[in-house]
């Protein structure tokens, strides 16, 4: 990974919580057009943000980190997202390039 | 075949690591779906799967009855595990089996693996050793060499600065990770590397240090924010406690402050808690390093004592040592080297990665160690094949998040597994045991090819030959419309350089149905409120490297000023959004940021929209094209060109005027009709003379090629190296299109990137100085001022002062009149 790749990862990682930020507050939600057009522009670039927020999650997902709350095991959903999933375009598919960072707890 | 062994393996209490020995240098193997050189030393059994390493990790306090860690510690003893999903027990040394199997999965070469280096600590006992090496034979190898963790971290710094002599005499090392610490005095005895004594604890290492910080930095300043009752310390700790999850979230950004403050004296924190007024508090504060280490000195104090105590015990003191050798991933933070050092007046050496020395001390260790079983040759090695056949049933497209897979599995398939990993790493189904009949749910990513890799292993985790069972799934739907793309999708912007037009790619061939792209692009000219002048988004069909009018349109938004709220302003942004559904209809929405106002519209091929503006402003320009082109031809005397050209001029000539004829509101097809001679006339204007000019714009590509790499490389400019690099990167692609357009804008890059060079030379300089300064004095719009700039462009080259000679002609060129008259610009699309 190039230094420019990581550099944009970290920009990706503070315009997510901007994201997450942005939505908690209604005032705030004209902000959303600029980090669409932000995405889009990463997008152009070949780098795709993915927010897993709600996903289920179990032990095959290796496209996050999870830290597990709770006490419960089964019926896992992610319930807070650190970082998101970033992939990068390669020919017709996509690598990961960053695994999201999250915390999981249990629907029951 | 290798007579060395060179693979070693670092069998980790917390992490493990394989690194190989290969033609002198080290090589450190990656996870192959975690892109990292740890697997942590953890084995889940969960839902039928067995899985090692970062995801069983992540279970380990939540599911202990299934998930096992730390087990090195139980090597040699009686102790087992008792899985319960399984409902039978497992030996530290079959679990220990596991993580070495895994590490196999890691050295991507495919090597089968017959001898290897396995670390043990120092502390280990003779049964405690054997019960490794029984490990390492379950696991498959043949042959397993086992090497002190003291010893190898000690080749690995012996190695790397090829300073053998600051490993004479006896030195420490300190090794703090994860979750563990030891300590361990080296020394050479006889001329053999040996470990006098060690120390440990089992319990101290970068975890405790980040509960720590927890506990005594971001509690107490969340109590300083809030009202909380209860004891928010056990409320965060609990598993049924009001803030747990805030409790994993805490760790996390406690790690990252800690991993920042190893290398920053401050260090933000940021997140949100509801206190017990339910009153939401958004906190964010700095952590210093000096409270950071006030938090953890105790411990690293402690870790001195041990070391004290060994020295004690051997009747040393610090003066007999000649070094402390630090690994593990926690002797990054400053406070360990410095106080050590000031504790012990020890010099510290972190010449090698703390956290794979290990690994690569004994991969050293294993590129100088001969295999002592029978080698065999290649041919000789019996090879893992199978009678295996597997067919394969799941469906290749789909629009759901995950799909169902499942197998028929035909051959000899007792003790052995099976395992899927998505290709692009987000996916791992752990190993599973093969049956006659397998199934899985595999999940996609959207609108992407989704590869999966299925292997099949053997009781020592060696790859089955199996025959090649791809599996790949393209997530978006495929309906009777809903086809890739049969052409790239283009918008049409203006090239105000060139005088023309060209094509932005939106959508590339070949993309799935439904799209949707949002781009931001530029007014290329003022559009002034009820005037009669527009803006077109024209959006066109065909290949990206072909001239705009030869394209088929698909559809276009034309903005009047008539229209307009307010003045559109050149410079200002226009937000386009194009979206195509899965039955091929176009959606174009644009919004002009400048006011806010949008314009949207839906086309689809039945229903073809053309702006008469932008068809006439099209022949025009072909027009201009084509005599251009057949004055060309009659100066070289190539008159049957000449003759062709001239047939498609008079073709356009007619367009013009039948376009003209038309009212703005015709209702009839005519204008459809127009258009599409347009295209046809377009095309074979850029066909005509086409096997004529091409080679010789490939061979102006090749030489402008060759002169901008040379004057790069000359002035050693890797910047724009760089830069050349990535213009020429499709050079393939471009001049494979035959596209005279494409060619000659590669060219323009390429003389622009000369050009930025060779402009600061100042024989150019001056070169360009005396041309605009012997211009007539009488073609200034200001002679006196120029004659001001002449003055100054003089005195400056005088003095070779050539920033001030760049001041002089900008001057001058500002005060010529333009060029190129309003009335020959195109119309253009007003985008840029």
């Amino acid at each position: 990974m190039n230094d420019s790749i990581r550099f944009n990862i970290k920009i990706i990682n503070q315009l997510y919580e901007i994201e997450r930020k942005a939505s908690q507050k209604a005032e705030m939600h004209s902000i959303q057009r600029n980090i669409d057009r932000i995405k889009n522009m990463y997008e152009e670039t070949g780098l795709f943000i993915h927010d897993p927020l709600g996903e289920s999650y179990n032990e095959t997902r290796t496209d996050c980190e999870a830290e597990i709350g709770g006490d419960a095991v089964q019926n896992l959903f992610i319930s807070n997202v650190i970082k998101p999933i970033i992939y990068q375009k390669a020919g017709n598919s996509k690598n990961i390039i960053q695994r999201a960072v999250v915390i999981v707890e249990s629907k029951t | 075949m290798s007579e060395t062994i060179n693979f070693a393996i670092d069998l980790g209490t917390t992490n493990s690591l394989i690194a190989k020995m290969n033609n002198g240098s080290v090589e450190v193997f990656k996870n192959p779906t975690g892109h990292k050189e740890t697997l942590p030393s953890v084995v889940a059994f969960r839902n039928e799967r067995i899985i090692i390493g970062d995801k069983a990790k992540e279970f380990i306090e939540k599911d202990p009855n299934n998930v096992f860690s730390a087990f090195k510690r139980k090597m040699g003893t009686s102790e087992n595990f008792f899985v319960s999903s399984l409902g039978n027990f497992k030996s530290p040394v079959e679990l220990s089996t596991l993580v070495l199997k895994e590490l196999k999965n890691f050295v991507y070469t495919g090597e089968q693996i017959e001898s290897v280096v396995i670390t043990i600590p120092a502390s280990f006992d003779t049964i405690q050793s054997n019960a490794t090496k029984k490990a390492g034979y379950e696991a498959g190898f043949k042959e397993v060499t086992l090497l002190q963790e003291p010893i190898a971290a000690s080749l690995a710094f012996a190695n790397k600065n090829n300073e053998n002599s600051s490993l004479q005499g006896q030195w420490l090392v300190y090794d703090l990770g994860g979750g563990t610490f030891d300590v361990a005095l080296v020394k050479i005895i006889e001329g053999e590397m040996r470990v006098v004594d060690h120390e440990g604890d089992n319990y101290l290492g970068g975890v405790d240090f980040d509960n720590l910080l927890i506990q005594q930095c971001i509690l107490p300043y969340i109590y300083s924010q809030g009202t909380f009752n209860g004891d928010l310390h056990k409320e965060l700790r609990s598993a049924k406690g009001k803030y747990n999850s805030l409790y994993y979230l805490l760790l996390k950004k406690a790690e990252e402050v800690k991993i920042e403050l190893t290398n920053k004296d401050t260090a933000e924190i940021e997140f949100e808690i509801t206190d017990d007024n339910d009153k939401l508090h958004e906190l964010y504060f700095s952590i210093s390093k000096n409270e950071f280490e006030n938090c953890i000195r105790e411990k690293i104090e402690y870790s001195i004592q041990l070391i004290q105590s060994i020295l004690e015990r051997n009747n040393l003191s610090s003066l007999d040592l000649q070094e402390v050798i630090m690994i593990g991933g926690s002797t990054y933070i400053p406070l360990v080297k410095r106080l050590i050092t000031e504790k012990l007046g020890i010099a510290v050496n972190t010449s090698v990665d703390p956290t794979t020395a290990v690994a690569i001390g004994a991969a050293y260790f294993a590129g100088s160690k001969t295999k002592s079983f029978a080698i065999l040759d290649e041919q000789d090695k019996p090879f893992n094949s199978s009678n295996i056949n597997i067919r394969t049933a799941y469906a290749k497209a789909t629009n759901d998040k995950e799909e169902y897979f499942t197998a028929a599995i035909t051959g000899e398939i007792e003790n052995l597994l099976y395992r899927i990993i998505r290709n692009d790493g987000g996916y791992d189904s752990g190993l599973k045991k093969l049956a006659e009949r397998i199934s899985e749910m595999l999940p996609v990513v959207e609108n992407t090819n989704n590869s999966f890799t299925f292997s099949v292993y053997d009781s020592s985790n060696n790859l089955v030959d199996i025959p090649y069972t791809p599996i790949e799934i393209v997530h978006g739907k495929y309906t009777v419309y809903g086809q890739p793309l049969p052409n790239d999708i283009c918008i049409e912007i203006d090239d105000r350089e060139e005088n023309t037009t060209k094509l932005e790619l939106i959508f590339e061939k070949n993309a799935i149905l439904p799209l949707r792209k949002t781009i931001l692009k530029e007014i290329t000219k003022t559009i002034k409120r009820d005037q009669a002048d527009s803006l077109i988004i024209n959006v066109l069909e065909g290949n990206r490297y072909a001239v705009p009018s030869s394209c088929i349109p698909l559809g276009v938004i034309e903005i009047n000023g008539k229209g307009l709220e307010n003045d559109l302003v050149k410079g200002s942004d226009i937000e386009i959004t194009l979206e195509i559904s899965e039955s091929r209809d176009l959606k174009i929405i644009a919004l002009m940021l400048i006011n806010d106002q949008e314009y949207s519209d839906v086309f689809n091929p039945s229903v073809r929209k053309v702006s008469l503006t932008k068809l006439k402003d099209e022949i025009s320009t072909l027009l201009k094209q084509a005599r251009k082109e057949l004055n060309q031809f009659e100066k070289t005397e190539q008159f049957e060109r000449a003759i062709a050209i001239q047939n498609i001029l008079s073709d356009l000539e007619e367009a013009y005027s039948g376009v003209n004829e038309l009212g703005e509101d015709d209702v009839t097809d005519e204008k459809y009709f127009w258009e599409e001679r347009k295209r046809k006339l377009a095309q074979q204007l850029d066909i005509t003379g086409k096997e004529q000019k091409l080679p010789a714009l490939k061979e102006k590509y090749f030489s402008e090629k060759n002169f901008c790499e040379r004057e790069l490389k000359e002035e050693n400019d890797t910047a724009r190296l760089n830069r050349f690099e990535t213009i020429i990167a499709h050079e393939k692609e471009y001049l494979g299109s035959n596209s005279i357009y494409s060619i000659q804008a590669k060219i323009k890059e390429l003389e622009d990137l000369v050009w930025e060079v060779r402009r600061n030379k100042p024989y150019v300089i001056a070169h360009n100085y005396h041309y605009y300064a012997s211009q007539p004095i009488e073609n200034f719009k200001d002679q006196k001022k120029a004659q001001q700039f002449i003055q100054i462009g003089d005195k400056a080259l005088e003095r070779q002062n050539y920033e001030e000679v760049w001041v002089a002609i900008s001057g001058l060129y500002h005060l010529l009149p333009d060029k190129i008259k309003d009335d020959d610009r195109i119309k253009g699309t007003g985008i840029g």
